[in-house]
Order: structure tokens, then C-alpha cells, then sequence
């Protein structure tokens, strides 16, 4: 009687293979997304539209540093269809934002602190007409003398009320002061990281309807929507009640999507004038506007012994926060407990410091603090390896980090640290053969056709590396899911035909899988074939930023809470009647069976025509933070990866190509490894960009010479490497949901010191710099 | 309005002279999508006749619509006419760019970085310009430089270049493998009738420039008669004179400044020394 059934398949989306098996954990369904968007139908924050918009736009500084003298925004007000011109004046609630630290002016008030901070917005009936009005928007400016260098920030007149340090934090573990600390052989070295941009696919973009009960809807492309609704609230000087925020498709988000100056304008905006205002950004916008990845200048000092043990690792870590705090003592935090790396090292002095600058803002990106750490530790232990004589794994292997040691931040590794055996799954991959048949594109140069085959260098590269996985230092990560089984009537005769589950969970899946993950959490534990997530909006219970790997840990630990609680549920009144315990019971293909396969009941009989519903919310264990000597448990979990980069450089004209890119990551288990794959070949994508050509770079004066995808490049498909995924080690992290751990990050984090110690080895130069530019991966020759 | 003949678009923009013409529109457009440019009408050039398609001409030369679009010209048939012109629009974009761009966007836009023009000004091409006066010829780079400009009203109509049946080489040093804007392009043009190479560099000036001593220089030192050879010498000396003829030296600029200008020389003289081993290979 329990004989293979065909399976209610009406309204499941079309899965490849077919099989139900794909559905639960450790398959790989696709995003129920994924078509449309590979056809260009999903509507995204841009193709937002309300009856009778008005179009926003933003009047920006052209100067990294300046007193604003006066605003004058009559001429622009009178200009015809012009709606509403506001500047600092007009906002009503609070003029100060920011996450943690409320520093940053929404719409700049007295000063200007880099080239592109908002000053005005406008509203008109026509974007034209909108952009004309920001034209005419006159705003008298005294120069200010900019501070464009973050090591000059120390001694530079003050930025800001709140001073030019925005963070210093020292690291003292073992014994550094120790005149016996001292390694036989010491290396030294100083590196510098530029500013990558997010560089999403569609730039931000949102829409402000304002409410009849004088509060205002937000649809944005937000990855937060509950800490975007308040921060919009506060500036509003609305209740957080009035306002609401609906996520809209997010075009892509690496780290925290939306600008602020974009969801409180639009807001303000859409009070002003009583209609709905949409604002779209240019590429230009986006690129001066939302923030970057922290540029660093990094000084290490590595101590080995002969037999390449590492005695102690001293350093001075400066990072360019631009003029505003914002994720900025994190990612310092990050920058200086991950300095040493997943080494094992018995003495540490590390001094980081975030400075005030008049540069582009700087916050959270993937892998924000441990890609910029992970570049100068690399490097570091090539150049004691290459001291040593010792093969630089070799070097690595005997000092690797494992379970149950001791980071310098005191910090016991509870979490599985299997760095060795990843090391050895990269080692053990075979190497790309030289192919000189891949056509002119595939050579350093590419399209350009200048490679010369004489001329081109192979390069090996390897690197280990590490990220932190949630918030740290003490973030209350939380999240709440409810999850829902009920009827589905598909005749109006009143019969239930089936059961369907419905998932609502605050969390943006900003492309990084959540939905399906979500889908397959409640398919395991249910085994309810039918499951839909519903959209994220502010009125649900907060779910927390999607960045940092939590939300699959975190959000996917509500749902699977709440579906536990279902499960009970559902099975406790079959249980009862049978006299047997829910555990003897199972869930299946839409039906429950018990362990001997003798009752088997469809779910829908079990409803009854009820629903059945738990909401469930998840707090991962607590972090705290780093004290003044930089010890402390600051981190929840860690995730590691092992690299191997293979480059070709034509050593001539300094042109680079990265070849292939081996990874061995730990990912705890692989919840979908489809998903994990794609999630590990766009990290690899995003370093690559930060290893060889990401950057928004100043000119002397301090302004941004490259805000646009003309001059700001990023990697093109010719440009990605064949990502080889050489192990994805399942050792699972007991305290992660399902033992997972996120992916997105680290193979970001390991690229850059992969790539550019494969470029050392083509060309024999030092490499201190990513991006990498031609200058420095020319040979030199006598 | 969409003329469908070259004097109804010089009437079109003869009687509208805020009027801007439209070919492939990838440069244009971006222009007025993001507002930079709010032209009072547009007259599109793709159905004017005799922009479009090519053919021989007597005297040797071939006679290109300026509508032919980059895709079409890094077509093979292309490729052994005017090899260099062909791989100028392979290298220039993205696929959907080329296939919108057309050869006379390109000069008419005179974009310093554009892939085509360093070909074309060594090749010496010459541009068929039309206007309510009637049309006139102009060697391209007269047109670039601003000797000859386009005037109002004017579109350019056709391009004339010569067949040398010799190779020619285009090299591009970008900054990423995918398609991207020049650090600095060299095109080399062997004319061996006349026992001349003429060569031009892209990408780092306004326009492209001709280095005419090193061009008269290194066509003496070519053995034209017995197989085209050069010495390595010959080869690695030529490169350094393109390079300083045409990137000058910093006159008492910062040392920044004094060391992009070396690695800038560098880089061109890689690119004119490889262009030339190539195309005497």
C-alpha cells in the first residue's frame, strides 16, 4: 500500500534530473529564480513602477573636501516640473547615520568629506528634468585641504568632529616583548591593497509611495530591510511602525547593498511631495556613492626559526576607512585578529589602525579585513619560505592551524580547521597543461593579440587563508522564521488535493542561494514537495543583513527550527493514535510513514483542513569583544581555503592572465553543492578582480578618476579562470545549522595572495601591491 | 527620421542643424540615455544607400561605406584585404558593441582610445565627407587633427583605403584579457611597391600619431629584396624610436609622472617592435 506513487508534481518548478531525491539537503535543485533571470523576465529594484512617479536624483559634491558655504536651491526649484529640492536643512528627523557608528550626514550639512557625498536631492516629473534641477542647484564651496592618504590622516587637521582615528586596536598575545622572541631568520615586508568597488550588476534603485497615515513604503533592493527601515525611520523622525520596507530583486549584492543617501532621500523625497518617487543610480553614482572595500597599507615583520617554525609575527596594519566609520571597526577587528593567518604562531604584536580619509567610503565587502590580511601573510610566508630554502607548502605545512589550537586572539579553534589536509588536496590536483591552442584571447592581452608566446612566463602560486563567519566582537545575530503546512484546494469542490508549505523569513536571497537552501531545510524535515519562500519585508520579524555567511546559518537555523516544530506537530496525533513515538515516524513525497512501512497517510488527510504553523527564531551562540590587548572569543566559526593559481604573464608589457584556480575549501557540509560550486567560482571571480585590476583610484587632488565600467574594470568571462574545485572537506561544524559553513567568502579572501604569488614566481618581482598593474609584472632585465 | 539616400539625410540635417546624425549609436546613445547629450532630433544613417556595403575602385584602393559595421570588417574577406583594419574591430568591444558600431561612428567619434583609427591614419585612408555644399575628400588624419574638420551639417560618407596586398599587424596593450579600452595600440603597415612601413600608435595622445623619422629610419634598414629581413638590432632600436618619438619626456614633472611616461614608452616600444617583427615575420 505504500508502493511507489506518482508524486503530486503540479506547481513544483521544473527541476532538472527530475528525481525528488534533488530536493532535500546535499541535492542541488535550482534557484526558482534562475530562469527568469537568465531571460531577463525577474523584475528587479529598477523596473519598480508606481501611478504618477516622480523621479529622484542626487546633487553630489565634485570635491573630496570642502565647507559648504551656501546652497542655493531656487533657481533649481523653479525650474518647470520640478517638485521638491531638499538639502540638510529639510530633514526632520535625525541628520546622523551609520552602522554601528552614526557619523555619516545623509545630505551633507556644513562639509563635504569625499568626492560624490550627497549634498541635495531633487524630485520632477521627469528624470531629465530632475537632472536638470541638480544642475542647477548652486552650491558655494570653500576648499578644504584633502587627505587622501590614510598614513598622512594621523597628523592631518581633524576630518571629522569625532576625530581622524576612527579605531586603533593593539594585539598582544604570548610574549612579544621578549628579548628571546626573536626567530633566526625574519623577514619584512610592506603591502598594499586598493579599493575594490561591489561593482553589483544593476545599481541601486528603489522606490518611495508615500502611506495615508503620514509614513512612507520603501521597495529597495535592500539585503537588510529591517535595519534599512530603521535608519530610514530615524532620519524621517518616523516611528519605525510607518515605515516599511519591501525587498525588491536584488541585482546582485556583495556585502550590504544599499546607500543610505539613496533609501533616506527617496523617503524624504516621497513625504515632501505626497507621490511616489523612484530613483535609479548610474554606474557613475554608484560607483562615488556606496562604499568599497578598505584600501590597506600593511608592514610585517615574520620571525622563523631554522626549521621554519614561526617564532613571532609583528605588524602595523593602516586601513583608508574614508571619512565616515561605517563597518569600518569590524573589519579592523578582522584585519588584526586574522593577521598572522591560520598559522600557529607563539608570539604576536600586531598594531591596526582605521583612519579618517577624504577617499571613497569604505565598509563591508566579502571577506572585508581577511583578504587584506591574507595578502600580506601570504606573502610573508613565501618570503621565509624562500629564505628558508623550503618549499613554500612545506613551509605552510608546518605550521598550519588546526583544531584546538590557539589563535592570538586567545581563542581556542573549536570549529573544524582541517587547513593541512586542504594544502594537500590543492597539492594533489594536476597541474593545466600549457595549451597553445586557445586561440589569442586566452593568452595575457587577450583580445588585444599582443601576447608573444616567447614571452610569456607560467606562474605557481599557492595560498591558505581564512575567514570569520558572522558577526563578530559581540553582533547579536539573530532570526525568525515561521513556516507553514497547509491544504491546497486545486477544485472548488472543497477538496484538499495536497499539501503546500510556505517559508516567510526576512532574509534577502541576494543571489546567494537562501530560498532554495530554505526550500530544501523544510523539503527534509516535512517532506513536503510543494514549498514556497515568500518575499522579505520589514513587517515580518527581523532576519538580519544577508552578508557574512549568516543566512544560512542563522536564518536556516530558524527555519529549521520552526519546521522541527511543524513536524511535531503534524505527527504527534498519528503517533498517539498508533502508539508509536513521532521519531518511528516519517515524511515523505507529501505522505507520513511509519518506520516499518505499515501505515502511510498523505499529509493532506493529517491537516484535516487546518493549517499548521511555528514560528521559530535562532541565536547562534555569542561572540565578545576584543579587549585592549586584542584577546577574546570575537569569532563564531571560521572558514578556511586552500589555493592554487596558475598565471600566465607575458613578462614584456606585464599583461596577466590567471589560467586555472584550484580550491580546497572547508564548507562543513555541502548543503547543495551546485550552489556551493557556483558560490566558490564567483568568490574566486571577485579576487581575481582584487588581484589584478579592481581599482578606484584618486587622482593627487583626491577625486575619483575612474567611476565608470570604462575605466573601472572588472573581470570579464575571458578574465575568470577555470575554477577546479580539487575538495570540498565535509567535516561538520557542530554549532553551524546542518554543520555548514558559508562559502562566499573566503575563496574571495585566498584569490589575491594566490595570484599574486603565482605572479612572483613568473616574474621574479616583489609584488607588494593588488591590484597587481602591468609595471610590476614586468621582468626586469640588466 | 530615417533617410533612406545620402541626400536626404544632408537634407534632413540641412534643415533641422540642431539634428545630430546616428550610425551605430554606441557611442551616442549612452550619451543621451544618461542625459549628457539632449540632441533635438537624431537622423538615422543605416538606411542611407550609399553609406552601406564596399567595393574595389580602380586605382587600387578599396572604397568603404562608413555603415559597415566593426563586425563586418573583422570578417575574413576583410582580413585579406586589410589585415590590420580587421583586427582593429576584432579587438574593438564586445560582441554586441561591434555589431552596432559601424567605421565611420569611429572617426566621427575620434575617441582617442578608438581601435580603428591608428589603421587607418597608416594606412593613410581618405574620408568622403557630404554636405548641403556638396562633397569634398580629406585624408583622415586631417580630419582627426582638426585641419579639415567635419562641418556642420556634414556626414561622412565613405572611406578609401589603400591594398597594399602586404602584411600589416595591430597589437593593443589592455589592461585585461576581455575586451577593454587600449593602454596604447600600434598599427604597422608594410607598403612594399613603395619600399615603405608606415606605422601609428593609439591611446596616447588625442589622436593617433605618426612616428615618420623611425618610419623612414626603418625602411631603410629593411632588406626589401632578398626576403624582408631586418636585423634583431634594427628591430629592438625601431621600437625604442617609435616610443620616444611619440611619447615625449616630462619637461621638470613629478618623478610619478617621469616613471608613467617610462613605463608608457616601454610598452609601446614592446608593441611596434613585435607589430613589425610580425608583419616582416
Amino acid at each position: 500500500m505504500t508502493t511507489t506513487e506518482e508524486t503530486p508534481a503540479e506547481g513544483v518548478p521544473a527541476q532538472p534530473g527530475g528525481a525528488e531525491e534533488i530536493d532535500g539537503l546535499g541535492a542541488s535543485p535550482m534557484a526558482d529564480t534562475a530562469m527568469s533571470k537568465a531571460m531577463g523576465t525577474y523584475p528587479f529594484a529598477t523596473d519598480l513602477w508606481a501611478e504618477g512617479l516622480l523621479w529622484g536624483t542626487l546633487v553630489r559634491s565634485p570635491h573630496p573636501h570642502a565647507r559648504i558655504v551656501r546652497i542655493n536651491t531656487e533657481s533649481a526649484f523653479r525650474l518647470p516640473g520640478v517638485q521638491a529640492v531638499v538639502t540638510a536643512a529639510d530633514i526632520p528627523g535625525d541628520p546622523l547615520t551609520g552602522e554601528p557608528v552614526a557619523d555619516r550626514p545623509v545630505l551633507a550639512r556644513d562639509v563635504v568629506r569625499h568626492h560624490g557625498e550627497p549634498v541635495a536631492a531633487v524630485a520632477a516629473d521627469h528624470p531629465d528634468t530632475a537632472r536638470l534641477a541638480a544642475a542647477a542647484v548652486e552650491v558655494e564651496y570653500e576648499l578644504l585641504e584633502p587627505v587622501p592618504d590614510p598614513e598622512r590622516s594621523f597628523h592631518a587637521p581633524p576630518l571629522h568632529p569625532d576625530g581622524n582615528q576612527v579605531r586603533h586596536l593593539p594585539l598582544r598575545f604570548g610574549a612579544p616583548d621578549d628579548p628571546a622572541a626573536v626567530g633566526e631568520v625574519v623577514v619584512e615586508g610592506l603591502y598594499r591593497i586598493g579599493r575594490q568597488d561591489p561593482a553589483p550588476v544593476g545599481t541601486e534603485a528603489g522606490l518611495a509611495v508615500p502611506r495615508p497615515d503620514g509614513g512612507v513604503e520603501l521597495h529597495l533592493s535592500s539585503t537588510d530591510p529591517h535595519g534599512d527601515r530603521d535608519r530610514a525611520a530615524a532620519f524621517l523622525g518616523l516611528e519605525p511602525e510607518r515605515v516599511r520596507l519591501v525587498a525588491a530583486g536584488v541585482p546582485g549584492a556583495v556585502g550590504e547593498r544599499e546607500d543610505i543617501s539613496l533609501t533616506a532621500a527617496l523617503g524624504l523625497l516621497a513625504l515632501r511631495t505626497g507621490r511616489p518617487v523612484k530613483m535609479a543610480f548610474s554606474r557613475e553614482d554608484a560607483l562615488l556613492g556606496h562604499v568599497h572595500r578598505h584600501p590597506a597599507v600593511l608592514r610585517y615583520r615574520h620571525h622563523a626559526d631554522r626549521d621554519g617554525r614561526l617564532i613571532k609575527v609583528e605588524g602595523q596594519l593602516v586601513l583608508d576607512g574614508g571619512p565616515y566609520a561605517d563597518g569600518s571597526e569590524e573589519t579592523l577587528a578582522t584585519l588584526v585578529a586574522l593577521a598572522a593567518g591560520p598559522y600557529v604562531v607563539p608570539h604576536v604584536r600586531v598594531d591596526g589602525w582605521v583612519m579618517r580619509t577624504t577617499n571613497p567610503p569604505a565598509g563591508r565587502l566579502p571577506g572585508e579585513g581577511a583578504l587584506q590580511a591574507c595578502f600580506g601573510y601570504e606573502a610573508q610566508m613565501d618570503k621565509l619560505a624562500a629564505k628558508l630554502g623550503l618549499d613554500p607548502v612545506e613551509m605552510r605545512a608546518r605550521n598550519v592551524l588546526a583544531t584546538g589550537d590557539i589563535m592570538p586572539t586567545s581563542q581556542t579553534v573549536t570549529c573544524p580547521a582541517p587547513v593541512a589536509d586542504l594544502l594537500k588536496a590543492v597539492m594533489a590536483e594536476p597541474l593545466p597543461e600549457v595549451a597553445a591552442d586557445g586561440g589569442e584571447e586566452l593568452l595575457p592581452g587577450g583580445t588585444g593579440g599582443a601576447a608573444d608566446l616567447t614571452q610569456v612566463r607560467r606562474g605557481i602560486g599557492f595560498a591558505v587563508g581564512m575567514v570569520p563567519l558572522l558577526g563578530i566582537e559581540g553582533a547579536d545575530e539573530v532570526s525568525t522564521a515561521t513556516v507553514r503546512v497547509l491544504p491546497v484546494y486545486e477544485d472548488l469542490e472543497g477538496a484538499a488535493s495536497g499539501v503546500e508549505c510556505v517559508v516567510e523569513c526576512a532574509a534577502v536571497d541576494t543571489g546567494s542561494g537562501f530560498a532554495t537552501l530554505a526550500a530544501q531545510i523544510v523539503r527534509e524535515t516535512l517532506g513536503v514537495v510543494r514549498v514556497r519562500v515568500t518575499g522579505a519585508d520589514s513587517d515580518q520579524p527581523a532576519a538580519g543583513p544577508s552578508a557574512r555567511g549568516r543566512q544560512v546559518w542563522v536564518s536556516g537555523g530558524a527555519v529549521e527550527r520552526a519546521a522541527g516544530m511543524v513536524r511535531k506537530q503534524l505527527l504527534q496525533p498519528m503517533a498517539d493514535e498508533l502508539g508509536m513515538s513521532v521519531e518511528l515516524l516519517s515524511l515523505r513525497d507529501d505522505r507520513v510513514v511509519s518506520y516499518d512501512g505499515r501505515y502511510a497517510r498523505p499529509i493532506g488527510e493529517l491537516l484535516g483542513g487546518r493549517e499548521l504553523w511555528a514560528s521559530a527564531q535562532y541565536r547562534p551562540h555569542p561572540t565578545e569583544p576584543l579587549d585592549e590587548n586584542g584577546q577574546g572569543d570575537a569569532f563564531a566559526g571560521l572558514a578556511f581555503a586552500a589555493m592554487r593559481a596558475v598565471v600566465d604573464v607575458d613578462v614584456e608589457l606585464g599583461s596577466v592572465r590567471v589560467v586555472e584556480v584550484a580550491v580546497a575549501q572547508d564548507v562543513g557540509r555541502a548543503l547543495n553543492p551546485r550552489q556551493v560550486r557556483a558560490r566558490i567560482e564567483a568568490g574566486v571571480t571577485l579576487g581575481v578582480g582584487a588581484a589584478l585590476m579592481e581599482d578606484l583610484r584618486t587622482d593627487a587632488g583626491g577625486r575619483v578618476v575612474n567611476a565608470s565600467f570604462g575605466g573601472y574594470r572588472v573581470p570579464t568571462a575571458l578574465d575568470a579562470p577555470v575554477v577546479r574545485v580539487a575538495a570540498l572537506l565535509e567535516e561538520r561544524d557542530v554549532v553551524a545549522t546542518f554543520g555548514a559553513k558559508g562559502v562566499g567568502a573566503v575563496p574571495a579572501v585566498v584569490t589575491p595572495a594566490a595570484v599574486a604569488a603565482a605572479v612572483r614566481s613568473a616574474t621574479g618581482r616583489a609584488v607588494q601591491r593588488v591590484p597587481v598593474r602591468s609595471a610590476d609584472a614586468v621582468e626586469r632585465r640588466s | 527620421m530615417l533617410p533612406g539616400s545620402l541626400d536626404e539625410a544632408v537634407a534632413a540635417l540641412d534643415a533641422v542643424p540642431a539634428a545630430v546624425p546616428v550610425a551605430g549609436g554606441t557611442d551616442l546613445m549612452p550619451a543621451i540615455n544618461s542625459g549628457r547629450l539632449r540632441p533635438e532630433a537624431l537622423v538615422g544613417l543605416g538606411r542611407v544607400k550609399e553609406m552601406r556595403g564596399w567595393r574595389y575602385l580602380e586605382d587600387g584602393r578599396a572604397l568603404l561605406g562608413a555603415g559597415l559595421t566593426l563586425a563586418r570588417i573583422g570578417q575574413p574577406d576583410f582580413g585579406a584585404l586589410v589585415p590590420a583594419l580587421a583586427a582593429a574591430a576584432r579587438t574593438a568591444g564586445p560582441p554586441h558593441v561591434r555589431n552596432a558600431a559601424t567605421l565611420g561612428g569611429n572617426v566621427v567619434s575620434a575617441a582617442p582610445t578608438a581601435d580603428t583609427l591608428p589603421v587607418l591614419v597608416a594606412l593613410e585612408a581618405e574620408v568622403t565627407v557630404a554636405g548641403s555644399a556638396g562633397r569634398r575628400d580629406v585624408p583622415v588624419s586631417h580630419l582627426l587633427t582638426g585641419l579639415d574638420p567635419l562641418g556642420p551639417g556634414e556626414v561622412l560618407v565613405c572611406l578609401r583605403v589603400p591594398l597594399l596586398h602586404a602584411p600589416q599587424v595591430y597589437l593593443k596593450a589592455q589592461a585585461r584579457t576581455g575586451p577593454s579600452r587600449s593602454a596604447a595600440s600600434v598599427a604597422v603597415v608594410l607598403d612594399p611597391a613603395r619600399r615603405g612601413v608606415r606605422c601609428a600608435v593609439g591611446g596616447v595622445a588625442p589622436v593617433p600619431l605618426r612616428p615618420l623619422d623611425a618610419e623612414a629610419w626603418v625602411a631603410s634598414v629593411i632588406d626589401w629584396d632578398g626576403g624582408r629581413r631586418i636585423a634583431r638590432e634594427a628591430l629592438a632600436a625601431f621600437g625604442d624610436y617609435v616610443a620616444a618619438a611619440c611619447v615625449p619626456e616630462p619637461a621638470g614633472a613629478p618623478r610619478s609622472e617621469a616613471l608613467a611616461a617610462e613605463r608608457l614608452r616601454r610598452t609601446i616600444a614592446v608593441l611596434a617592435r613585435r607589430g613589425l617583427g610580425r608583419a616582416l615575420a
